[in-house]
């Protein structure tokens, strides 16, 4: 089944004739429970695509559906709560709250959209990331890797089903790279997650059980 | 009717000290009785007021939920909630910051992983009747090839020598086959979840060890440099059998690709939540387009194709230590080498 499905989905910045085509035509579909990696150099249109499967960012052309829903038909609003149920993002710059503690920052997603934290589950988050006892620092105290390891414990506790991670690595070096790569496939497979990551580094992607390499926003491998 | 009478009472008790300061003198008391009646009268139309209002609300959303729980049974197999066959009266709920919208969304993401995991064990059949498939392919080979030369070895003018030669060549295919046969079993109980890992905190070096042992034999044939280098008080979360066996599947290809004279090397670091064993060799390498695909089932890179093997050891490999929760990677040059990590965590991940 698949969860994520894009349509010949362009986007182009500026006018005629000076058009940047950051995705030409990407018809792609990714199976639920998969892990998937998009490889390619910066300005391939990798992140563009990430945007777009999100619902960051709205295409030119074409479409996408994610969970049998097409993302172009929602409103500002719908898509707002649409994202914050269904999908769960990790930037490159962990993007985390800085005078919160990491307790607060993993359950953010949850208060925000008024219920209970399912503490049982946090438990298992934050023991499976291994930060069960830095749970009352902020995050300025923390390393890149626990960081980073915060905000996929911030991705995974609403249960999403969807996972996308932008650059999870790119400002970490390479052990911590691969330990946070490990723990998202682990984690995803232990939550049947489907994960969708960006990454211009072949070492990390063949963590993934596929990977997707875009040259100039077209699908160069990997369908 | 005693309760009644003291709300009477109270209400009647209230209104007098209420008449006193709204207007100064007291009221009659029949006129007091008269606008506590009306007054209680109100109250009663009210509170039935909201009672049904309330249950109206409830009423309407239970329904709601059992409509759209009820679409889901319906839909069974094709997926068109939001299709063409809608029902547009509940199509408002999706998205919303309603009760009702967030309870159904709920109950999507419950349906959506029950799904998955239908499915995960539907393709987990395919990938098993695949394997079978393949490895019955491989075993005809061997098989009649053994068979050719016990018809050879029949015959009666065969020289000794002649002999010697057609029983060694049937000992060589016997050997793939007994190869092919393992390889057969340990995929399909891999598949098939019949092996229950045994997981503890056990210590790396002894588990290293029974696999070193399994190859130092090849190793030593080959003249190959075997050097390990383990701190035996690091430990890992691991099933020590099959880890074991993941260890030696890389091994193994460590020897069969790494051509005499060279190294093998085997160290062992602590990371912050994962022990990586590392193993290097100086074999012919891998190309790193080729990182995912060698994980794969029954893949052999075209440059492998005439050494022995059927794409399954490292495909195995992983599979095990994925379900310890861990995690291999390669990182090759070619023509120098590879260094192949098995990553195993070190607090419980699983």
């Amino acid at each position: 089944m698949n969860i994520l499905q894009t349509d010949n989905l362009t986007k182009y910045y500026g006018t005629e004739p000076l058009v940047v085509k950051a995705l030409d035509g990407i018809t792609l579909a990714i199976e639920q429970g998969s892990f998937t990696a998009v490889v390619g150099t910066s300005g391939s249109g990798k992140s563009t695509l990430l945007h777009m499967l999100g619902g960051l960012d709205t295409p030119t052309g074409g479409s996408v559906t994610v969970d049998g829903q097409e993302l172009s038909g929602m409103g500002r609003n719908e898509l707002t709560v649409f994202r914050r149920r269904k999908i769960g993002f990790v930037f490159q710059n962990y993007n985390l709250i800085p005078h919160l503690t990491v307790y607060d920052n993993i359950v953010l997603p949850v208060e925000l959209d008024g219920r209970s934290v399912d503490q049982r589950y946090l438990q298992d988050i934050v023991r499976a990331l291994g930060l069960a006892d830095k749970l009352y620092r902020k995050p300025g105290k923390l390393s890149g890797g626990q960081q980073q390891r915060t905000a996929i414990a911030r991705a995974l506790i609403t249960k999403p089903a969807i996972i996308l991670a932008d650059e999870p690595t790119g400002n970490l070096d390479s052990r911590t790279s691969q330990e946070v790569i490990g723990l998202l496939q682990a984690t995803g497979k232990r939550f049947h997650q489907t994960i969708v990551m960006i990454t211009h580094n072949d070492e990390i992607a063949q963590v993934a059980d596929r990977a997707i390499r875009i040259e100039d926003g077209r699908i160069s491998e990997g369908r | 009717m005693n309760a009644f009478k003291s709300i009477l009472q109270a209400v009647h008790v209230f209104l007098t000290v209420a008449g006193c300061v709204f207007f100064g003198t007291q009221l009659p008391a029949g006129r007091i009785k008269w606008i506590s009646f009306v007054f209680l009268f109100l109250l009663c139309v009210l509170g039935i007021g909201y009672y049904l209002y309330f249950r109206k609300r409830f009423v309407d959303f239970s329904e709601e939920i059992c409509q759209k729980a009820d679409q889901m049974i319906w839909n069974g197999n094709e997926r068109d909630r939001y299709g063409e066959n809608r029902n547009d009266d509940f199509d408002y709920s999706h998205n919303q910051e309603t009760l009702s919208s967030k309870l159904i969304m709920e109950l999507e993401k419950l349906e959506d992983i029950i799904r998955s995991r239908l499915s995960e064990s539907e393709q987990e059949k395919e990938k098993l009747q695949k394997t079978i498939s393949e490895i019955a392919h491989q075993v005809k080979t061997p098989l009649s090839n053994i068979r050719m030369y016990q018809d050879m070895l029949k015959e009666p003018g065969l020289s000794g020598e002649e002999a010697e030669k057609f029983m060694e060549i049937t000992e060589r295919q016997l050997e793939k086959l007994e190869f092919l046969i393992d390889s057969l079993i340990k995929a399909s109980r891999l598949e098939s979840d019949l092996i229950r890992l045994h997981i503890e905190d056990g210590s790396i070096f002894h588990t290293l060890t029974i696999s070193v042992d399994g190859i130092v034999r090849q190793a030593d044939r080959k003249q190959l440099g075997l050097s390990v280098c383990c701190d035996p008080a690091i430990k890992a979360f691991h099933d020590v059998k099959w880890t074991a066996e993941a260890i030696g599947n890389i091994l193994d290809n460590a020897v069969k690709y790494t051509p005499e004279g060279g190294r093998i090397r085997i160290d062992v670091h602590q990371g912050e939540l994962y022990a990586e064993i590392r193993i290097r060799d100086t074999g012919k390498g891998i190309s790193p387009a080729h990182y995912n695909d060698i994980f794969k089932r029954f893949y052999r890179e075209s440059s492998a194709r005439n050494t022995g093997g059927l794409g399954l050891g490292l495909y195995i490999a992983r599979n095990i230590v994925m379900r310890e929760g861990g995690y291999v990677m390669v990182r090759s040059v070619l023509g120098e080498g590879s260094a192949f990590s098995i990553f195993l965590p070190m607090n419980q991940v699983l």
